[in-house]
Formats: structure tokens, sequence, C-alpha cells
């Protein structure tokens, strides 16, 4: 929808800075994105609407956030042993909503995760963030969601954030 | 393998490691234990109307459970007699008024009977008739059910299902007790999460107190840390979930492990029933209809994971199923069912949801660490670094009561009574 060139490219850098952060695994600077009240969500159900009354793959405040980047940092998380690695690509990235207080951010991910004696996993969905804020400098996440397009299959265990 | 090499296989106090990694007994174990026990199917209120169906894995054996026009619930394997396809698809949604394969068209009444096939003359003067059961979708040997839980056998002759799960009986009568209604619902979704490993070795650790502190230190230790750092000591429900696995030795040998017949147990509740406002408001439900008396009497059968060998385990304080599917030896799929209680509020269902966002999930900082030491335990017993696997905590210390065992606090008298009912169902020859 939206046609200006250079917000366009500024969503896109901010979901690329993003998706380096978690690469990365600099956790803080990655929660450091989302507003106070943040949240980061990744449905269990196919275009799942509700995550209250409905069981999710991660629905994360900045608590359950805080808890879990300290938890992959343990000497003792036993899974993290060694720790999982990451490359993603977000691409396709859209401007899907507009107003005066913040944009809907649409895109597209391929994310490679390995850990030394498990199998390479490839995992494939869509980022839609909710972003806050007047000027891409003050932006700041209301909501990451991640639908993963097989959410609903078998699944093995996520550690680290999408 | 015959009957004295099984029996070789387990001792008193330990078990020999090639019952969780050699193939051969785990095709064993798929005739004899889940040929034979009664099984986890599924919840009557996940087929409300006639033509719904859920469909699911008995042992190897596909099955579908429907509800037919007489308001019955049927389960059938999931298999059309004319070339063997599945007549369904894996998963859930309503056939319709009958079931229909998707290869030649043959239809079935709901209660699985051939109803009719097309080029019907093609059959004049063969060995095919309606009548003959050969040509309709076999029924399993028996199906009962319980509260809504919705069991099977695939065996025409043993106990009963009230029999079977003896004094585990009441965790579900307990389970539906606990709603205001009377009744369950399965609601929320489910999960499902592959684990690597046998599925014993999952039995084993839903009882097994002595694991917590020491599995679960990188969440229970992370959980602390926010509370004191960032919530100003205060522990928030979703953390205190976290960590209680952190409870010091003398809470674990305090708790009180009761197994019974046929491999069945629970441990005492790890979380008691909270005080908060959501709490009060369902109890103050649950007095409406019951009184403060019989309330008192539900809410005081406070049971953390009761283990229904060799299918599913229900917590009944957040209202949780986890229904474990054995793929292959070292392969356990394990669904996470949530149940909502009739008669309670949206806000206490939602605490049922994040607890199993928490701790059942894929995701679930708790849950992931067990999987990885179950994985490890997999890959050391397939190693030639030792034969046996022990049970040694408390063993000899196990008091008989009347159809079962009870132990104290850190006994390993769960898993020493999984394996009895294991080796009296290995021991049987045949079916």
């Amino acid at each position: 929808m939206n046609t200006d060139p250079m917000l366009a490219y500024a969503a896109a850098q901010f979901l690329y800075r993003e998706a380096a952060l978690l690469d990365e695994r600099c956790w803080e600077e990655w929660d450091a994105m989302f507003t106070d009240e943040g949240m980061y969500w990744v449905p269990l159900q196919h275009g799942q609407e509700d995550p209250l009354n409905h069981a999710s793959i991660f629905y994360e405040n900045a608590i359950m956030r805080d808890v879990r980047r300290r938890r992959l940092n343990e000497s003792r998380a036993w899974s993290q042993q060694p720790v999982t690695r990451t490359a993603r690509i977000v691409g396709n990235v859209q401007i899907v909503e507009q107003s005066s207080s913040g944009l809907k951010v649409r895109s597209t991910f391929q994310m490679t995760e390995w850990r030394k004696g498990r199998e390479q996993r490839h995992l494939a969905g869509h980022y839609t963030h909710d972003l806050v804020g007047e000027t891409p400098g003050e932006w700041r996440i209301a909501l990451k969601r991640v639908d993963l397009i097989n959410c609903d299959g078998i699944q093995d265990c996520y550690e680290v954030f999408l | 393998m015959n009957a004295a090499e099984l029996a070789a296989l387990v001792k008193p106090d330990k078990v020999h490691k090639s019952v969780y990694t050699d193939p051969a007994i785990f095709d064993m174990e798929m005739d004899r234990i889940f040929g034979k026990a009664w099984v986890y199917v599924g919840h009557a209120s996940q087929v409300p109307k006639a033509g719904d169906y859920w469909t699911t894995l008995i042992g190897r054996e596909p099955v579908v459970m429907v509800r037919d026009r007489g308001g019955e619930i049927r389960v059938l394997y999931n298999r059309c007699p004319h070339k063997g396809a599945k007549l369904v698809a894996d998963g859930c949604g309503n056939v319709g008024p009958l079931f229909r394969c998707p290869y030649h068209a043959w239809t079935f009444t709901l209660d699985g009977h051939i109803r009719g096939v097309p080029f019907k003359q093609g059959y004049n003067d063969t060995n095919f008739s309606l009548d003959d059961p050969e040509f309709s979708m076999r029924p399993v040997a028996r199906v009962a059910e319980r509260r809504g839980f919705v069991f099977c056998s695939l065996a025409d002759e043993g106990p009963g299902l009230e029999e079977y799960l003896g004094g585990a009986l009441a965790s579900i009568d307990n389970f539906a007790d606990r709603a205001p209604e009377g009744e369950l619902e399965v609601a929320g979704g489910v999960m499902r999460v592959m684990q690597h490993s046998n599925w014993k070795i999952f039995f084993e650790n839903l009882n097994d107190t002595g694991h917590p502190q020491a599995t679960h230190e990188s969440s229970f230790a992370a959980a602390r840390r926010t509370v004191r750092e960032k919530l100003g000591g205060k522990t928030p429900f979703e953390l205190h979930i976290i960590e209680g696995n952190g409870e010091p030795n003398s809470f674990w040998e305090g708790l009180e492990l009761r197994c019974y017949d046929y491999g069945h147990s629970y441990m005492d509740a790890i979380f008691n029933a909270p005080t908060d406002e959501i709490s009060l408001e369902y109890r103050a439900r649950l007095e409406a209809v019951h009184g403060p008396e019989r309330t008192q009497e539900i809410l005081s059968m406070n049971r953390h994971n009761t283990i229904l060998y060799p299918s599913c385990s229900p917590h009944t304080g957040f209202q949780q199923l986890r229904v474990i599917r054995p793929i292959s030896v070292d392969r356990t799929l394990v669904e996470i069912f949530t149940f909502r209680l009739k008669g309670t509020s949206d806000a206490f269902f939602q605490r049922t949801i994040s607890y199993t966002n928490i701790v059942n999930s894929p995701s679930s900082m708790v849950m992931v660490d067990d999987i990885e030491v179950y994985q490890r335990c997999q890959e050391g017993m397939e190693s030639d670094g030792g034969d046996w696997i022990s049970q040694h905590r408390m063993a000899g210390h196990d008091v008989p009561f009347d159809g079962g065992l009870l132990g104290a606090g850190i006994s390993e008298v769960p898993m020493r009574n999984q394996f009895r009912a294991w080796s009296a169902y290995m021991g049987e020859t045949g079916a």
C-alpha cells in the first residue's frame, strides 16, 4: 500500500537489524526493540486470532522474554550445550498498514537452525511487525507475530527466538 | 526372544538397556502391551455431533474415533476393507452421513458397517457379501468411556477399564469433578512434540522427583533472577510454575508416590491451589454447586502428574493431558491437550493455556531440558559403556498395599512399578 520508498527502505532496514541481532544472540539489544508492553507471539494455529484462549508455540511478554534470554545464557542450560546457531533471510518486506502513530510490516523469512550433534532444521514463515513510533528512529515493536508454515505440525523443540 | 530371556532384562532394582534400544523389543511391546492394554483414544467432546471423527494411533494401528447416528462413540480401524486405504485423512473433521473411501467409493455407515459398493453387478456370483464382516470396517475389540475419556483395547480378553485403572481412576473422576458442571471439554488446540527417545523414558520422568533440581536448573535459576532483578521479589503465576522445580531436597522427600497395578501411579501436587482472585472465583462457582464440604474434598485431591500406563498422563490441577504415542524405538510423539472445565470463566481457562504455553509447548523453557536429557539417555544407552539402567533409589522400601505400591518422596518406585507391569505384559506369550 505505501509507496514512499524511504519508508519502505527504513522498514526493511529495521527488520534486517532485528534479524542480525537474533542471529548474533544479542538478546538484550533485541529485546530493547520492543515497547514495554510489547509481545512476541508464535501462533500454534494457522490464522490464529486469539492468543489467550488458544495455546501458542510462544506467547511472551517482557517478563517471559527476560527469563528466556537469561536461560539461554545459563551455564546449565543442557540443551544449549553447545548453543543453537541461526541464519535467517528476511524478504518480501511490505508495509501493509500505516497511521500517524505507526505501521504494520509483513515479511517472509527463511531460517536455518543448527546445533552440533543435532539435525540442521529449516524453518519458514511470515513475520508481521506492529511498529509504533512517528519516525523510523522511534519505532518500537508492539507485536512481533511469527506465522510458521508448519505451526500445527509435529514440532521439535524451540529455544531461541524466531 | 523367549520368556526367560525377557524376564532376565528386568531386575528388582535395574533394567537392561536393550529394553530402550532394541527394535525387536519395541515391536514386541507394540503387540504385547499396546495390543492388549487400555489405550487412550480421545475425548468425547472432540466428536460432539454424528459423523465427527478424530484419528490417532493405538500402538501401530491407525484408528478413527467417530460418533455414530445413535450418539454412540465407535473406534474403528482407519482402513477400507477393499484395498486397505485409510478412509479418512489424519486429523479431525466430519465425514457426513457415511464414510466414503477416496479410492473406489465404497461406503460405510458410521458404525463401520458396509453400506454399498459401485459396480455391484460385478460382485454377483463371488464370495463378496454385504453381510460378511470381512467387508466392513473392523471395530477395535473393546471401547470404554469414563467421564468423556475414551479408551480402547485391541484385545478381546482382559480386565475392564475400571478394574484396569484401579486407584488411578480417581484422577480421571477428579478431573471432571473439578468442573462446576461436572464435564470437561477439549479446547485451545493440540500441541505435538517429538521426543528423540524411547517412550518409557518419558513415562519414567513423569513421576521422577529426583530430576527437577538438576535438569531444570537453567529455567528456575533464570526465573529467580528475573524475579529478583526485575520484579522486586514478587513471583507472578507464570514464573511460579517454572521456579517450583528448584524446591530443595526436603520438599521432594516429603511428597507421596502412589503406584497401582498395571503400571499406573501419581505424585503429590507440587503447586498448591493458588489463592488469587481467579482461583477464589472458581472455588465459589464450585461451592455454589456442591457446597463447601464437597468442594474442599474435590480440590484437596491435588495430584501432579498421574500416569495412566502406557498411553497418557493427566494433570488435573492445570487441566492438561499428555498423550504418548510411541513411533519407533527412539522416537516418541507426545500430544498435549488442554481442557476447559465446563462452568468456569474465560480467565480460569486462560490460566490453563498459560500453563501449557510455559510447560508443554515445544518452546517450553522447562521441557526443552527434559527432552535434551532424554535424548542423551537414548544415545548413552546405545553405547557399550554399560548394560544396566539403575532404579536403585529407595529400592527395597516399596510398601505393598492391595492393588499397588507406596513409596515416599524421592523413591524410584514408579519406575519399578512400570516395569512390574511391563514384565507381566511381555511375559505373556501370544496375543
